[in-house]
């Protein structure tokens, strides 16, 4: 499934970012929140050069298990393993198995270290620009911009962070700063704070499949003898799946405005 | 009829004038939300002011009735009223408009910074916004018909959720 989605590369995407957000922050007039500095910019570009070699590396060995647990499935091998021929592929499988760990032993230590130091980069910066000098009021303020009740400008739609490969978010973390036009500071906050808890959970999920790899490859170097396929390389499987290529994406669409005229509003003294 | 059938007959007919007199703290039972206004004020001069929040609440009904954007002007002049005649305090006035008929959540008004204040009573002050949002839906939507206006406080409750969520993570890391 993955396999056919289109590619674009965290490179690329990010690449962009960098290119467009010091522009977005020039452009701005207001007093501004330093939320994408060009250290924070260069960070985001070599997660995504790392993340896009993982990516990569990983896509071939996954496609091909993906084929082999299919193929094992057609010829109904699941309770005929004693069956010469169910036995060899299973081994082909254990032995795409361990080639999947070994890549990613191999690529994890540095994604980990390229997302925790964007991750960092990003903590430092909300915690100053957001969390010392704003109050809740202003942060407030700040998300609606000038154009207080107008639901209709460019904003970013909230989508969650599950559920989704990681190049296609950089995508759309791509596609919400274009459409930001004129350096939105309420857009960049949430884009600043979704990127950051989305390298949080990255962070914590990396350090957890490190923490199972050494182990997985253990057990899978004993099934190996018996050629067995055991429902945890499934689940290691998917997990990396679900990493770094995600589930379906799920759009979370907040409702607009029923279409018709719009007049102007009413603006009360009390109005603060 | 002696002079003691004749009180006994003055003080039953009496009572009966005083149970069909309204009481004086009542509220407006027209459906038009002017004269509805009217109503509440007249009671609010005549010392009914106890009754602020019952009546509030009542107009608010009364305009659901007959939704339609020029309602935010009348709460707005009755409240710009109530504190010019000393019934409310300017920021109680604007607190009640700003709650029902703004796009700004007045739960977030705080003078600290979101670390110190805002993020260790995160839970309380989401939890109140959503309170506020629920009156906003009646303000913005159900009274005045500002649909554009009730959507983008909706999407700000969601961004600001967001922006805390990280922000306080960020915020407790630093610690």
């Amino acid at each position: 499934m993955y396999a056919t989605h289109a590619r674009i590369s965290w490179h690329r995407a990010l690449a962009f970012v960098a290119l467009l957000v010091p522009g977005l922050a020039s452009a701005n007039t207001n007093p501004t929140i330093r939320l994408f500095p060009t250290t924070v910019v260069e960070d985001l570009r070599q997660t995504s050069a790392v993340a896009q070699e993982m990516e990569t590396g990983l896509q071939e060995v996954i496609g091909r298990l993906d084929q082999q647990q299919q193929l094992y499935l057609d010829s109904k091998c699941e309770g005929a393993e004693g069956d010469p021929g169910c036995q060899r592929l299973s081994k082909q499988i254990g032995a795409a198995y361990l080639e999947m760990l070994e890549i990613m032993e191999a690529r994890l230590p540095d994604m980990e270290h390229t997302v925790n130091n964007t991750r960092l980069s990003l903590e430092k910066r909300l915690r100053s620009e957001i969390g010392t000098k704003m109050t809740s009021w202003t942060l407030q303020e700040t998300l609606i911009g000038k154009q207080k009740t107008n639901a209709a400008a460019p904003s970013p739609s909230l989508r969650g962070r599950s559920g989704m490969r990681l190049s296609e978010r950089f995508r759309q973390y791509y596609q919400l700063v274009a459409s930001s036009n004129t350096s939105a500071d309420q857009s960049l906050a949430v884009l600043a704070s979704d990127i950051y808890l989305d390298m949080d959970e990255t962070s914590v999920l990396i350090a957890r499949t490190r923490e199972e790899i050494a182990r997985a490859t253990l057990i899978e170097q004993l099934n190996q003898s018996f050629g067995a396929i055991t429902p945890e390389m499934m689940e290691v499987v998917g997990g990396v799946k679900s990493i770094l290529f995600g589930d379906a994406p799920e759009d979370i669409v907040i409702a607009g405005p029923p279409p018709g005229s719009v007049e102007k509003p009413y603006r009360s003294p009390l109005e603060q | 009829m002696n002079l003691k059938t004749t009180l006994i007959v003055a003080a039953v007919a009496l009572l009966g004038g005083c149970a069909a007199t309204p009481p004086p703290c009542d509220g407006p039972t027209t459906r038009n939300l002017d004269a509805a206004v009217m109503h509440v004020k007249d009671k609010l001069a005549t010392g009914c002011t106890a009754q602020f929040n019952g009546y509030f609440d009542t107009l608010l009904t009364t305009a659901e009735g007959n939704p339609r954007p020029e309602n935010k002007r009348v709460f707005s002049e009755f409240l710009v009223w109530t504190a010019d005649e000393g019934l409310l305090s300017q920021r109680q006035a604007k607190d009640y408009y700003n709650r029902f008929f703004n796009v700004k959540f007045m739960t977030l008004a705080s003078d600290y910074n979101t670390c110190s204040h805002t993020c260790p009573r995160r839970d309380r002050v989401l939890l109140d916004m959503e309170r506020e949002l629920s009156d906003k839906e009646r303000g913005l939507l159900r009274v005045s018909r500002d649909d554009a206006g009730y959507y983008r406080a909706d999407r700000l409750f969601k961004e600001v959720e967001l922006v805390l969520e990280a922000t306080c993570t960020a915020c407790a890391a630093g610690r």
